[in-house]
């Protein structure tokens, strides 16, 4: 048996190499904290999941803070799909409560297998949409800062379709501890129309909000360990600052492409020991 | 960059507003983990060398790790694993007062529909939170 020095030193680095990772591709730290708990260490399913829900936390908060100053994010959007996401999340944690958890590893390999596939779209910048009444009654369109220094400004529609998905991201959000950004950009991006600059910023900035809701229920019903949540924390919040300054001056599309196959990997065997009653 | 001359603008009042959320949510993450890391230190240098937890069965934390007063007590007794409780709820907590804050900026800025929205974001946040303590 390992002791508490030793098992603390490896998850914080563990938790580095996540936060990196989910901070290169734009995943998030929560999606490679579970398998890292679960599948390296063996660690029950629902203290993993609170330990996600803590990682996906700590890696919104700390991006959000840089890119809310830059103005790409749509405030207004953000809040008003968090009323969707936060419903979501809180009946996600609620389901996670009396699920088995080898359902819930099973669900949760195939929203793996979603998000890699999803991760090889290329994002697209809609030009010209012409809004819809309900988004502009709701004062949805919006701008965004371009490079050259001036404004560009965007309408979005499908205010309901993308409400719809946003439930859904919150409801696997709230059960499986990820941020399901992959899931909210598609709300965004796809549905509503949104350039894809201004639906990865605001979906990063929803996230900690989404988190937050079923973190308290998860918080309350004991399954934040602190001995688990503390490296977590550190780790994974020091490697997406890492991550973020490695970003400006690196081509990620090769590492992207690795992790996409790394994460089908992971998604197999989840699946396969959720089958076999592993968890 | 706010010019001189419109500090007083909407839109410069809003990019004011973007500001504060960005420093709370710094402040709120920088705090946490120094809360955490301070009792994590002192966990590990007294018990550092224990063999681990059995964390491969779960059996739910105890109310020191769970409730406000459990997490409190220990933390003015000065239990280390209560202290990164606290930096963990002081995380948890980060994106709800970004929440509240916007509610005040909204109703700084008389945006009465966005005032509704922002306090149906909170009120689910907080309302499960009440209700999980009650229950």
């Amino acid at each position: 048996m390992i002791s508490i020095l030793a098992f603390t030193l490896i998850l914080l680095l563990g938790a580095y190499a996540a936060g990196l990772l989910g901070s290169l591709t734009g995943l998030g730290g929560g999606v490679v904290v579970i398998p890292l708990l679960t599948l390296a260490f063996g660690v029950d399913f629902r203290y993993a999941i609170g330990a996600a829900l803590v990682a996906s936390i700590a890696t919104s908060s700390g991006s959000a803070s840089a890119y809310v100053r830059e103005g790409i994010t749509n405030v207004r959007l953000g809040m008003f799909l968090e009323i969707a996401t936060t419903i979501g999340a809180v009946v996600g944690a609620i389901i996670a409560l009396w699920m088995p958890t080898n359902t819930i590893a099973i669900i949760y390999g195939l929203v793996l297998i979603f998000t890699a596939v999803m991760t090889q779209r290329r994002g697209t910048d809609h030009q010209g949409v012409q809004g819809s009444r309900l988004a502009g009654l709701l004062k949805l369109h919006s701008t965004f800062p371009t490079r050259s220094g001036g404004l560009q400004r965007y309408e979005l529609t499908h205010v309901a379709g993308g409400f719809s998905i946003m439930t859904v991201a919150g409801v696997l959000s709230g059960l499986l501890g990820i941020g399901s950004g992959v899931l909210k950009v598609l709300a965004m991006d796809t549905v509503m129309k949104v350039p894809f600059k201004v639906s990865t910023t605001t979906s990063n900035f929803m996230i900690g909000v989404t988190a937050a809701a079923s973190a308290v229920i998860y918080l309350q019903r004991g399954y934040i360990d602190p001995g688990i949540a503390f490296p977590v924390m550190v780790g994974v919040l020091m490697g997406a600052l890492t991550g973020a300054r490695l970003l400006k001056r690196m081509d990620v599309t090769v590492l992207r492409r690795i992790f996409a196959i790394a994460i089908l990997l992971v998604a197999i065997n989840m699946i396969y020991n959720g089958f076999t009653g592993k968890f | 960059m706010v010019s001189p001359e419109n500090s007083d603008s909407p839109a410069s009042r809003s990019h004011k507003m973007q500001d504060l959320i960005g420093h709370a949510l710094r402040i709120g993450v920088v705090t946490a983990c120094i809360v955490a890391i301070a009792g994590g230190i002192y966990y590990l240098a007294a018990h550092g060398f224990e063999p681990i937890p059995d964390y491969r069965e779960f059996h739910s934390e105890s109310a020191s790790f769970t409730t406000a007063r459990g997490i409190w007590h220990g933390v003015t007794h000065l239990q280390a694993k209560e202290w990164m409780q606290l930096g963990v709820v002081l995380l948890i907590f980060t994106p709800v007062v970004r929440v509240a804050l916007s509610l005040v900026l909204f109703l700084r800025e008389r945006d009465w529909l966005y005032v509704a929205i922002t306090a149906i974001v909170l009120g689910v946040i907080l309302g499960n939170m009440l209700e999980g303590s009650l229950g």
